[in-house]
């Protein structure tokens, strides 16, 4: 019966005025279908954010734990002088699970800057892919961005991808990407093990760990939802 | 407390401990002492349950138990704790997230009720000045970015906060300074007690100073050569390991890299 994909589309816009600051945070846990990767949603969402006037904010903020296929690329464009554009991201893929998500940075104004936190982690046969775009245009002089991409692998049958890509017009801009790819060692879950903490407990005290950054930008009610979250997509994940 | 009766231990089809006897009671402290690659290592992972280590011959009873037949998180919850010669860095997890989770999933697994948060930080606050190490330490990612001092005297702290029965530290004063290793040994000395043992891992003399075993074994090529007192542990200070059998000298294997560190 569950055997079906529904497809999830929704747009969300939003304008940030003069001196204002719009801070849009996520949570999704769609359906991701069952363990053999039949059925679950296909999460295509738009969402966009203009920072129309000079001084104004919009912080991105998503938790992605469920859907089959999620693609989602939530952008700002930095209209406005001194204006500032934020992207964190979690995104978790179990089992068959896809998400290919990132952001546009698309820098106009003078003196724009923006941050990427993305953390990926995967595990059974999921894939996980970042796909951003930094763009200075020629007029926004001293503007600035920050990428910083973290992939976390938990077996030998899933990935990660990072796919950034970087245009810049204005010799004055400053861009910097980094990018890591980790796995739990062994000596990370000996040691937590030898301490008494099983290893399901250990994984998602290491996965938390891994994504502390960006979960520490949501509200708190939010935060402590996306913790039990990601324990429940991760169970079973390793062991 | 700890019976281990002629143990073999092998990794990667190695045969690195062959033969290992010793009797451990309530109360004791024992040091194992010994040249680089001799087991001493070998024995403590294996005590702890560490998967590279295949026990190949031979049993251990742990409070009557058979402890080889416990995964390492049921050896941990019984009251087994290893101080790492190279504590692990967890990025991101606090050490005080880690330590009240250490403690509440041990607490659990021995159906007792978790501690109360309150509780939980006077207790380890009281125990962090008892062994002068800065709380900021506590609010950052455990032993992320710790010098060896530090990570070594927070394992000192983990174990006054975990308090298990049977201790096992390995070459926990490599790489300390001599005010760090009075630190440290004090922290132990606090943990003795009539119903808790102690097992000592060490290379050095020095550490014996402010702990004072009951027992010294030297461990060399496997096997438990010689056992006596405290007194033996400064003959090998000065005589060295291999007096008796000098052809056996060299190292076959150095898994043990002294820690400078500190």
């Amino acid at each position: 019966m569950r055997d079906d994909n529904q497809l999830h589309a929704a747009v969300v816009e939003l304008v940030a005025l003069e001196n204002a600051e719009i801070k849009y945070a996520t949570v999704q846990n769609w359906y991701p279908g069952d363990q053999h990767g039949n059925g679950g949603i296909f999460n295509f969402v738009t969402k966009r954010g203009l920072c129309a006037g000079a001084h104004s904010k919009i912080s991105w903020t998503q938790v992605e734990t469920g859907s089959a296929i999620t693609w989602k690329y939530p952008s700002v464009i930095l209209k406005g002088d001194y204006s500032v554009g934020e992207f964190y991201s979690v995104a978790l893929t179990n089992n068959y699970q896809q998400a290919d998500t990132g952001t546009k940075m698309t820098h106009l104004g003078k003196h724009t800057r923006s941050t990427i936190i993305s953390k990926g982690i995967s595990a059974g046969h999921g894939q996980n892919s970042y796909r951003g775009l930094v763009k200075v245009g020629a007029k926004a002089s001293d503007s600035r961005n920050h990428s910083q991409c973290d992939s976390l692998l938990l077996g030998d049958t899933c990935g990660a991808h990072t796919l950034p890509y970087i245009e810049v017009s204005h010799p004055m801009a400053q861009v910097e990407h980094e990018a890591t790819t980790t796995k739990i060692s062994d000596d990370q879950l000996f040691y937590c093990q030898q301490r008494g903490i099983d290893t399901e407990a250990a994984v998602a005290m290491l996965v938390s760990g891994f994504c502390k950054e960006v979960f520490h930008k949501l509200p708190m009610e939010f935060a402590v939802e996306a913790q039990a979250l990601m324990e429940i997509s991760l169970e079973g994940a390793i062991g | 407390m700890l019976s281990i009766r002629n143990l073999g231990v092998r990794i990667d089809n190695k045969l690195i401990l062959q033969g290992i006897n010793l009797e451990v009671a309530a109360g004791e402290v024992h040091a194992i002492m010994g040249p680089n690659g001799s087991g001493k290592s070998t024995l403590a992972q294996t005590l702890a349950g560490h998967p590279d280590y295949q026990v190949s011959q031979g049993q251990v009873l742990y409070q009557g138990q058979d402890l080889l037949s416990l995964n390492v998180e049921q050896r941990a919850a019984a009251g087994i704790f290893l101080a790492f010669q190279y504590p692990v860095e967890i990025p991101g997890v606090s050490n005080i997230q880690f330590l009240k989770s250490a403690l509440n999933c041990q607490r659990k697994q021995r159906g007792e009720p978790e501690l109360d948060a309150l509780d939980f930080i006077t207790d380890v606050k009281q125990k962090m000045r008892q062994m002068q190490i800065d709380e900021a330490l506590l609010y950052r990612g455990t032993n992320e970015g710790f010098s060896g001092g530090e990570k070594k005297s927070n394992e000192i702290l983990q174990l006054l906060v975990l308090q298990p029965q049977l201790a096992i530290l390995d070459e926990t004063d490599s790489g300390l300074d001599i005010d760090a290793l009075k630190r440290v040994a004090a922290g132990v000395n606090a943990f003795r007690s009539p119903e808790r043992a102690l097992i000592l891992v060490t290379h050095y003399q020095r550490l014996l100073q402010y702990l004072v075993p009951d027992r010294v074994h030297v461990l060399q090529n496997g096997r438990i050569i010689r056992s006596g007192g405290a007194e033996l542990a400064l003959e090998l200070e000065q005589q060295g390991y291999t007096t008796d059998t000098p052809s056996e000298d060299a190292p076959t294997q150095k898994r043990e890299v002294p820690d400078d560190n500190g």
